[in-house]
């Protein structure tokens, strides 16, 4: 039986009821209830039967009462009841009522429409009574039930499917928790983008071979005084100053390779130094060091989330870097082993005069790159041309490719490469990583990070180091990790590197060194 | 010794006066990792990128480049021409445009950042390569998950050797509240959350960097667009359309939307384009009007020695 008042009461202050302060909780909402409803002194109506009569309306009328669980609530309140109503939907309750006290509450609502019309002025064809008309109509085709119901049911659904959609996954949500826990921070400085700070920086600092040599204090407070916060601000933000000389020509604006220009000397085009404090420098790294010191210290307790980790991940050290000096076209890549995670990085055979050799497109479709890995993912960097091959290459290798992650180069000023005829008919401000995947690997956290990279641009063809945080975010810091056509700057913890521009061997892996060592046998015999 | 006391006891209740930090400067260069911040901070690296509003910021001939090229393109520019279509009317309707009307497009651009589009029946059905002149240039926008789809079609040797790929254009939204974050491209399969739109851009026919300066403008826009934050009001943000002008010289402009955008998203119409879509505001095309009009303004935008000058150009060839 629906206590039909309790079905009032529910319509008329949805809105207030679940809001704040109330939030759904039950016996505040018994406690309003009782207030309105029942004669004080009364006290036979208990919280219990509250309870009931909302689960009652609840089950009566499915989805119309929404409940969410709060072990919280029991344990701040020593009380039995665990949930709190976290969405009341008004035209469910609405049809339950209808079903029960037919049109009293459309009536209710037709009457004051039509009171509204009375009261407007009488003239038949104004612009005003033709919109009440329209009004009434539209009043009129709600107030049949079955029309109604449809469009209930409607929004119901859409609403219903948008949660679907919208709703994170537990294993994300865990998986992201788990990354930001066990991600060592790295050193954040935020970049002060306020131009009037600064020029007045630049009239206050000493350059003196390129260098910014010290700081004229005295002035700072002159400074300061005309533009208020300046202070403030050097002590938190990254500053870039124009490095202006004797042949810099303001109006030429700025140089298209700023802090890697080679005519430092010469160049017309402005330059830029960058001006952060000792002192911030020193905080920021002072804090970075205790926040992973306290994670450290946290981490050696394991994690309840341990999806894709191996079982020993909270005390097993790192394996040292691992490089093997070879020429990968003719590489037996039986000797690696399996890998869990593969970057590869190939010279693709585009029309440019890189100051490195190529190897021709077809002998890397070639390479047997469908021997390292049962399961996992293998990145391929990308250029221009060489996206549809390297895609038609992964599929050929048996991967899917399910990402494509887009490197936005950035220089000194963290602004976007625009200039310089980067490319052949648009300049190029990004460059892309095919991302692919192969069997089904259930061990790999997914969406722990972006398809993005926003770094700066260093050595030509040096790849952003943002990239290993994100695979081993992904894969694990224990898992076997290789990158291919790598150089010494690639050499990292926990990876093995193979490329022919690499300094000597060093293999830690019983396992490998001994495929290793058979394979040179092999190769002299 | 008493007042001593008394200096040090007030010493001690006030916080430590900041009079001596250093200001010396700090020796070594210092570059932020955004991706390591994102994960502890939950903040978009690409909202980090410092020229996301005046993307030439630096560069004043370059400002004055785009500036003039503007001016002059809005001045050689038809009427913003809508047609407002049902989806599965658009074939027939461009095919009537084809064979009856006898209009062709010089750039055509399919799609925007929507994810529910209907572009490859329309690769299909149509036949493109009689819509679009030669030469002419094809914008595909769609999701990155579309675009990759649409190698394998692309890729067959019949559109290869029409439709040349020349560039993959991408486009990001600041955050996920964007009207333009890619939220239903995330599938089950992706391993990163995607943050992109991807648009293939193909030549027709041949031009040269070298040689064909009326006919495109090279190097003038990156293949990389930021949402900026005045370009939330409708279906397609106007740098989608930018980079296609500023590249072809060419005043016959086709957009063809083959998705509903709906009222959130509403198509506006552009000077110098025949925006064809469901949802477009006005339905005023008119193929005789259109090609009186483009009669009149020429088919390229003529050659102005102020942008001779400034524009970027390939380093000159060695006489023959």
């Amino acid at each position: 039986m629906v206590n039909l008042e309790l079905l009032d009461f529910l319509i008329e202050s949805h809105a207030q009821l679940v809001a704040e302060p109330v939030m759904g909780n039950m016996e505040d909402l018994f406690v309003l209830y009782k207030g309105i409803y029942i004669a004080s002194g009364d006290d036979s109506y208990s919280l219990e039967r509250f309870v009931e009569d909302i689960d009652s309306i609840a089950n009566t009328s499915k989805g119309s009462i929404v409940f969410e669980e709060n072990r919280l609530l029991s344990i701040e309140k020593s009380s039995h009841i665990t949930k709190y109503i976290k969405l009341i939907d008004v035209y469910l309750l609405n049809l339950l009522h209808e079903q029960l006290v037919p049109s009293s509450r459309v009536n209710r609502t037709k009457n004051s429409k039509t009171d509204a019309v009375e009261c407007a002025p009488a003239s038949s064809s104004n612009l005003m009574d033709r919109l009440m008309v329209a009004l009434d109509s539209a009043i009129e085709i709600k107030s049949d039930i079955e029309s109604r119901k449809e469009k209930v049911w409607n929004h119901y659904l859409f609403s219903k499917l948008d949660e679907l959609l919208t709703t994170n996954v537990g294993s994300n949500i865990l998986g992201k928790e788990r990354a930001m826990h066990n991600t060592p921070v790295a050193e954040f400085i935020p970049i002060c983008a306020n131009t009037e700070h600064s020029s007045l920086l630049s009239t206050l600092l000493y350059i003196v071979n390129n260098k910014i040599v010290s700081m004229q204090t005295t002035k700072l407070s002159k400074c300061e005084a005309q533009c208020p916060g300046f202070k403030e601000c050097l002590l938190n933000n990254i500053h870039y100053v124009s490095n202006l000389k004797p042949q810099t020509d303001l109006t030429l604006g700025d140089c298209s390779y700023l802090d890697t220009c080679h005519k430092l000397s010469t160049c017309r085009y402005v330059h830029y130094l960058q001006y952060i404090p000792q002192s911030l420098k020193e905080r920021v790294s002072k804090e970075s060091q205790e926040m992973n010191k306290i994670m450290e210290t946290k981490n050696s307790k394991i994690s309840y989330y341990t999806h894709g980790e191996c079982c020993s991940s909270s005390f097993k050290t790192l394996l040292p870097p691992q490089w093997i000096c070879c020429d990968v076209r003719k590489f037996d890549f039986r000797v690696l082993g399996k890998f869990s995670a593969v970057i590869a990085d190939p010279a693709w055979n585009i029309h440019m005069n890189l100051p490195y050799g190529t190897c021709n497109d077809i002998e890397l479709l070639e390479l047997p790159l469908d021997q390292l890995q049962e399961e996992g993912v293998l990145f391929l960097w990308v250029t221009g041309r060489a996206i549809e091959l390297g895609k038609e290459s992964l599929t050929n290798w048996g991967y899917e490719v399910v990402n494509e992650i887009a490197w936005i180069k950035t220089n000194q000023l963290s602004r976007t490469i625009v200039t310089g005829r980067t490319g052949h008919w648009l300049n190029h401000s990004k460059e892309h990583l095919l991302v692919g995947i192969k069997g089904k690997p259930e061990w790999i956290n997914r969406n722990i990070d972006l398809d993005l990279i926003v770094s700066i641009t260093r050595e030509t063809s040096r790849k952003p180091d943002e990239l290993y945080g994100m695979v081993e975010r992904m894969v694990g810091t224990h898992a076997r990790k290789l990158e291919i056509f790598g150089r010494n700057h690639n050499v990292r913890p926990g990876w093995l590197t193979i490329g022919n521009q690499l300094t000597g061997n060093c293999i830690h892996e019983m396992d490998v060194q001994e495929r290793y060592d058979s394979f040179l046998n092999s190769a002299s015999a | 010794m008493f007042t001593d006391d008394l200096y040090l006891d007030s010493k001690a209740g006030t916080p430590p006066k900041t009079k001596h930090v250093s200001f010396k400067p700090a020796k070594k260069f210092h570059s932020n990792d955004y991706s390591n911040n994102y994960v502890h901070r939950k903040s978009f690296p690409q909202k980090y990128v410092a020229n996301i509003e005046n993307t030439v910021e630096g560069y004043p001939k370059l400002k004055r480049l785009l500036e003039i090229k503007e001016k002059q393109i809005l001045e050689y520019s038809s009427k913003p021409y809508g047609c407002k279509i049902g989806l599965d009317q658009m074939v027939p309707k461009l095919n009537q445009w084809i064979h009856k009307d006898k209009i062709n497009f010089d750039i055509v651009m399919i799609g925007c950042l929507s994810d529910n589009q209907f572009i490859y029946p329309l690769l299909t059905q149509l036949p493109l390569d009689k819509l679009v002149s030669k030469p002419g240039f094809l914008f595909i926008w769609a999701s990155v998950h579309k675009i990759n789809e649409l190698t394998r079609l692309m890729n067959t040797e019949l559109w290869a050797k029409k439709f040349r790929r020349s560039e993959e254009l991408v486009f990001i939204p600041v955050d996920k509240n964007s009207p333009f974050y890619p939220g239903l491209d995330n599938d089950d399969k992706a391993l990163f959350e995607k943050m992109q739109w991807h648009c293939w851009m193909c030549i027709t026919g041949t031009v040269r960097r070298s040689t064909d300066g009326h006919l495109i403008h090279c190097n003038v826009d990156t293949d990389l667009c930021i949402e900026k934050e005045n370009n939330r009001d409708g279906a397609v943000p106007s740098d989608l359309y930018r980079v296609a002008e500023n590249f072809s010289t060419a005043t016959r402009r086709l957009h063809i939307i083959p998705t509903r955008t709906g009222f959130e998203k509403p198509v506006r119409l552009r000077p110098g384009w025949v925006i064809m879509s469901p949802d477009v505001m006005l339905d005023n095309f008119d193929a005789s009007d259109y090609k009186k009009e483009i009669s009149k303004i020429g088919t390229n935008i003529p050659i102005k020695a102020e942008i001779e000058n400034l524009r970027p150009k390939s380093p000159i060839q060695k006489a023959q």
